[in-house]
């Protein structure tokens, strides 16, 4: 490297001014124009995340949700050059630094998942579809799903509900499928019950129906009279919906 | 040959074509690598219908970091999939301590920068074996100046063989916000490394200082510090930025059919551009 380090020196200072806000003092820096910089770099992050986390930047109090961005971008290195990541990077400091808890956000953690699964989703390069029939067997032809997806399990119903007086009464085991629409790239999702969740991730690993229902008395289901025409009428549902995609080839 | 930058806000009108029609479309690399669903079919739609240029935000040609080699080789092979004829990037930097800042940040204007600057265009240009346009920044304050401006851009230009990207709403920006002669500034520019120039809006926001936001449309001060400096030039492709307060297509369309009109006006002589 040919910089000397005073000029590196001053590079950092910058910089971290920029990142932290904090007054620093370079050479022939005028204080209200390192303002402006700040400002500048500031707001870019700050809409980044207000465009990636909708939800949760309307149900957060703003006092908490500009201190939460403010901290992360001064303490967190961000690493993504595409910037429309950066929010995986937000997300995932939330969950390292207990946001949920500091902030007393039980449900943080779910709803930063959720809402960037959709980005990701959204956003992700294509996955080659496998060649499929259209025709098969509902119960021995293992499934084509669309690889475009996310099987996400939440502890508070955050893809049902968004405000916080509803969310905190409901802690328990949810699941919700997202999938990406093969033709409109529009992002859909569904709520799962546990059922089908533990279907949706067999059948994507290649296992049949019948061998998923078969498995069934030993996640103590016991109802099975009903199983298996709920599960089909799933599956067949999921099918106009694009997410069953046809019968393996 | 009139071109715009390609904004997600109005894709649609740009493939259709009805309201806006630019000679070439301009994108930045970062926002489209690695994107799937229903945004890389409309840039492949946009793609079959316009010349593309690029513009990128993240080489940080300035950063004391190192070159960031993985997302060069995404530029590379972006650059080769989607055909792109020229690859410009900013004199600035814009990632420090291992961190994106995602903005452009103004280098102290000193000797072992532009030292350092030159060897990573140089390492630039090698790996992706083509020429990089830098472009000259709008900046808001110098930072531990050891040389003028001018001086610093001259240098790296010379000792690095690369081309400029010359923003004349950027020069106007710079020369009101350091009080200097922005018609001086061009002249003492190397003219003929100039390959492509950028036109933008901005806004004043005290009496002492302007921003470069490309959220207003280009003001009539612009425009003729653009016409002057095109009878200095030889013909390159002119590209018009809008990246906030989008207008109706009308509006943008008669920017560019004023910039059009500039361009032929002055270069009427010589060969309509090319890239």
């Amino acid at each position: 490297m040919n910089l000397l380090p005073d000029t590196y020196h001053i590079q950092q200072t910058f910089s971290e001014g920029c990142r932290t806000g904090k007054k620093v003092q370079l050479p022939g820096v005028v204080a209200d124009r390192l303002a402006h910089y700040r400002r500048l770099v500031f707001n870019n992050i700050r809409d980044t995340m207000e465009s990636a986390f909708p939800i949760a930047f309307t149900n957060i109090p703003s006092r908490k949700w500009n201190k939460m961005v403010k901290d992360f971008f001064a303490d967190h290195a961000c690493q993504s050059y595409q910037l429309w990541k950066l929010p995986l990077e937000f997300y995932t400091y939330a969950v390292e630094h207990s946001w949920d808890e500091q902030y007393d956000i039980p449900y943080l953690n779910d709803l930063l998942a959720f809402e960037w699964a959709e980005m990701e989703l959204y956003n992700m390069e294509d996955i080659p579809v496998p060649t499929y029939r259209i025709e098969g067997s509902w119960l021995d032809t293992p499934l084509v799903l669309n690889p475009e997806h996310r099987l996400l399990s939440f502890s508070w119903p955050v893809h049902l509900k968004a405000k916080r007086r509803e969310l905190m009464t409901r802690k328990g085991i949810y699941f919700a499928l997202l999938y990406r629409h093969p033709e409109t790239g529009n992002i859909q999702f569904t709520d799962l019950s546990p059922w089908l969740a533990f279907l949706t991730e067999q059948l994507a690993m290649g296992i049949t129906v019948r061998d998923i229902l078969d498995y069934a008395p030993q996640l103590h289901i016991t109802d099975t009279d009903t199983l298996e025409l709920d599960t089909l009428a799933f599956l067949k549902e999921m099918q106009q919906q694009h997410f069953v995609l046809g019968f393996q080839s | 040959m009139v071109g715009v930058g390609f904004r997600r806000e109005f894709a649609e009108e740009l493939i259709s074509g009805e309201h806006i029609r630019p000679d070439f479309i301009e994108l930045a690399p970062e926002n489209w690598m690695n994107i799937g669903g229903y945004w890389k079919k409309i840039l492949h739609r946009v793609v079959e219908k316009y010349l593309v240029l690029c513009h990128g935000l993240s080489l940080s040609i300035g950063s004391p970091d190192a070159l960031d080699k993985e997302f060069l080789a995404y530029v590379k092979t972006f650059l080769q999939e989607y055909k792109v004829q020229l690859y410009s990037e900013h004199l600035s930097y814009s990632k420090c301590d291992n961190a994106h800042m995602y903005d452009l940040l103004p280098i102290p204007f000193r000797m072992d920068a532009v030292q350092h600057i030159v060897s990573r265009i140089q390492q630039v240009q090698d790996y992706l074996q083509r020429s990089l346009a830098m472009e000259i920044v709008s900046y808001y304050t110098p930072v531990a100046a050891e040389m003028s401006e001018i001086d610093f851009i001259n240098e790296v230009v010379k000792r690095s063989g690369c081309q400029l990207l010359l923003d004349v709403n950027n020069i106007y920006v710079n020369a009101f916000n350091h009080q200097y002669d922005a018609k001086a500034f061009i002249q003492q520019l190397p003219l003929s490394s100039i390959a492509y120039i950028h036109m933008a809006g901005h806004e004043q926001v005290a009496p002492d200082l302007i921003i470069d936001t490309h959220g207003e449309p280009i003001i009539d001060p612009v425009y003729d510090l653009f016409e002057w400096t095109l009878a200095h030039l030889q013909p390159v492709p002119v590209l018009l930025e809008r990246d906030f307060n989008i207008p109706e297509m009308a509006e943008l369309q008669g920017e560019i059919t004023r910039l059009k009109s500039i361009c032929h006006k002055q270069w009427k002589l010589k060969d309509e551009l090319v890239a």
